[in-house]
């Protein structure tokens, strides 16, 4: 491992990765990315594979908006033939109350007048996307056609591939204990076991260890990370393509069905933050499914293959915390997604590479995530508020 | 490995059809512990959660990167461990008023 480099990123997610792909495009080749733990071990790995623009903030839409266009981008590339892909087969968002499908159509409207085409549909149509789906209840839908999915594996190893190939140095299993600054400037990071590797640049993208990290030098970060469950069933067939989120259950359910066939679900189910992964709940299960067996009868006849944990490392507005740290020069944060970071990954790579190499990001709207803006209390507002 | 032996693909993971060749080249392109070549080829991910695959893999990868086998990190198992009908799961833990359509129509 080289003891000095040019830009050093703590963690190898998707974050870590697809910034230094971009630093990689725009000339930079001194990196050294660093994770405590596995390739994606993180929250990446844990989610659940869904990608889409359709959220009820300006930023979020916007910011995905680009990163959608960039994952179709990188599908067709090099990216796409080193594993890559974005199958952009659409979110369903099912209500069962007429007040959600009235939000609905505000919400459609706030999409469309950004770029994105959410619409509206009827049963028919629903029906049409979503075959094996009893729509009894059901009092209105909407389809976000730009969606879709990804396998978090693939894409990560398609990033890796391509990013040590141009002379990155990715090393797992080193755990990161300080940031190290001197007059207020980075000036690089000691690891376990007190050895110092020397950066001018620092990008702390790791997570749910953001804060800690930042915290070693002083930074704080308003992160909580939050134990999510999803659960995976054995594979079948395709039955139907896109995403559907049963909107109006406390938690939301989602089912979704993976390339291979299994059919991913989740569910919020209240839980404490900072519980560790291991901290299973079996009740998630029955918790997850039930809901959507009213939609999905026959989910009651196939077999759950496995569940897991992972954090939603969330802010207190749920937007991204990214781009420079005011007090120390030289360091960067592209962390607390909420729940987002996989389909941010390729703008988060984009934007953070601006700000390290040109001080501006070309999305403007992503210059309102900075960590000051907790400082000076201008948190993000969602436009659509459900009500 | 003889030649005749190697004409046809032999299977590790029966699960989810991976092959011995897909093994060494997934070793061969970097993955340098169980805990990786998991999640680059679905190996233990399958219905028995790597009961057949990982002490073979074990073998492999050891042999391959010049490793003892504790080194070479060990995938945790995940709940339920074995498959479960979800119609079991829904009488399992009382999940009423969760939703509609309870299990009482199963």
């Amino acid at each position: 491992m080289r003891e000095e480099v040019e830009v050093l990123i703590i963690g190898a997610g998707i974050s870590g990765l697809a910034i230094a792909y971009s630093l990689q495009k725009r000339g930079v080749k001194d990196i050294l990315i660093l994770d405590e733990s596995y390739i994606g071990a993180g929250s990446t790995g844990r989610c659940a594979t869904g990608i889409r623009a359709s959220f009820t903030s300006k930023e979020h839409v916007v910011l995905m908006k680009h990163s959608i266009d960039l994952w179709k981008k990188y599908a067709a590339g090099e990216l796409g033939r080193a594993g890559l892909y974005y199958d952009q087969s659409g979110y369903v968002w099912v209500a069962t109350r007429d007040e959600s499908a009235e939000f609905f159509e505000k919400l459609a409207k706030l999409h469309n007048s950004l770029g994105v085409n959410t619409k509206i549909i009827g049963i028919d149509e629903l029906k049409e996307l979503v075959p094996p789906m009893k729509v009894d209840g059901v009092a209105g839908a909407m389809f976000d056609p730009t969606a879709g999915k990804s396998y978090p594996f693939d894409t990560i190893f398609a990033f890796l591939k391509l990013v040590k190939g141009r002379g990155a140095e990715v090393v797992t299993r080193v755990k990161v204990t300080k940031i190290l600054t001197s007059s207020g400037k980075v000036t690089g990071v000691e690891v376990e076991g007190g050895k110092i590797i020397k950066a001018s640049t620092v990008v702390v993208a790791a997570g749910s260890g953001s804060r800690e990290l930042l915290g070693s030098v002083g930074v704080k970060l308003p992160i909580e990370n939050i134990p999510r469950h999803a659960l995976i069933t054995e594979p079948y067939k395709e039955a139907f393509k896109p995403l559907v989120i049963d909107w109006d259950t406390p938690g939301v359910p989602y089912i979704v069905q993976s390339k291979e066939g299994g059919f991913f679900m989740g569910r919020d189910v209240e839980e404490k933050p900072e519980l560790p992964l291991t901290s299973q709940r079996i009740d998630f299960m029955p918790k997850a499914v039930k809901p959507l067996t009213k939609f999905f009868p026959w989910l009651r006849n196939i077999r759950v293959l496995r569940y897991w944990v992972g954090y939603y490392v969330t802010t207190p507005d749920h937007h991204p915390v990214y781009g420079p740290v005011k007090e120390v020069e030289g360091l960067y944060i592209a962390a607390g997604y909420s729940g987002h970071g996989y389909m941010m990954g390729p703008i988060t790579g984009e934007l953070l590479a601006e700000w390290i190499l040109n001080r501006k990001p070309h999305i403007p709207e992503a210059e309102r995530l900075t960590l000051d803006r907790f400082e000076r209390g201008a948190l993000i507002k969602e436009l659509a508020v459900i009500g | 490995m003889g030649e005749e032996v190697r004409k046809h693909p032999i299977i590790i993971c029966r699960c989810r059809d991976v092959t011995l060749d897909d093994v060494l080249k997934a070793i061969d392109e970097g993955c340098e512990d169980l805990e990786c070549i998991k999640r680059r080829l679905g190996l233990g991910m399958g219905p028995c959660q790597g009961r057949t695959c990982i002490p073979l893999v074990i073998g492999i990868m050891a042999r391959r990167l010049g490793k003892k086998p504790d080194e070479l990190l060990i995938p945790k198992p995940r709940a339920p461990v074995t498959p479960i009908p979800v119609s079991l799961l829904l009488k399992s833990v009382d999940v009423k008023g969760e939703g509609e359509g309870g299990d009482e129509n199963a």
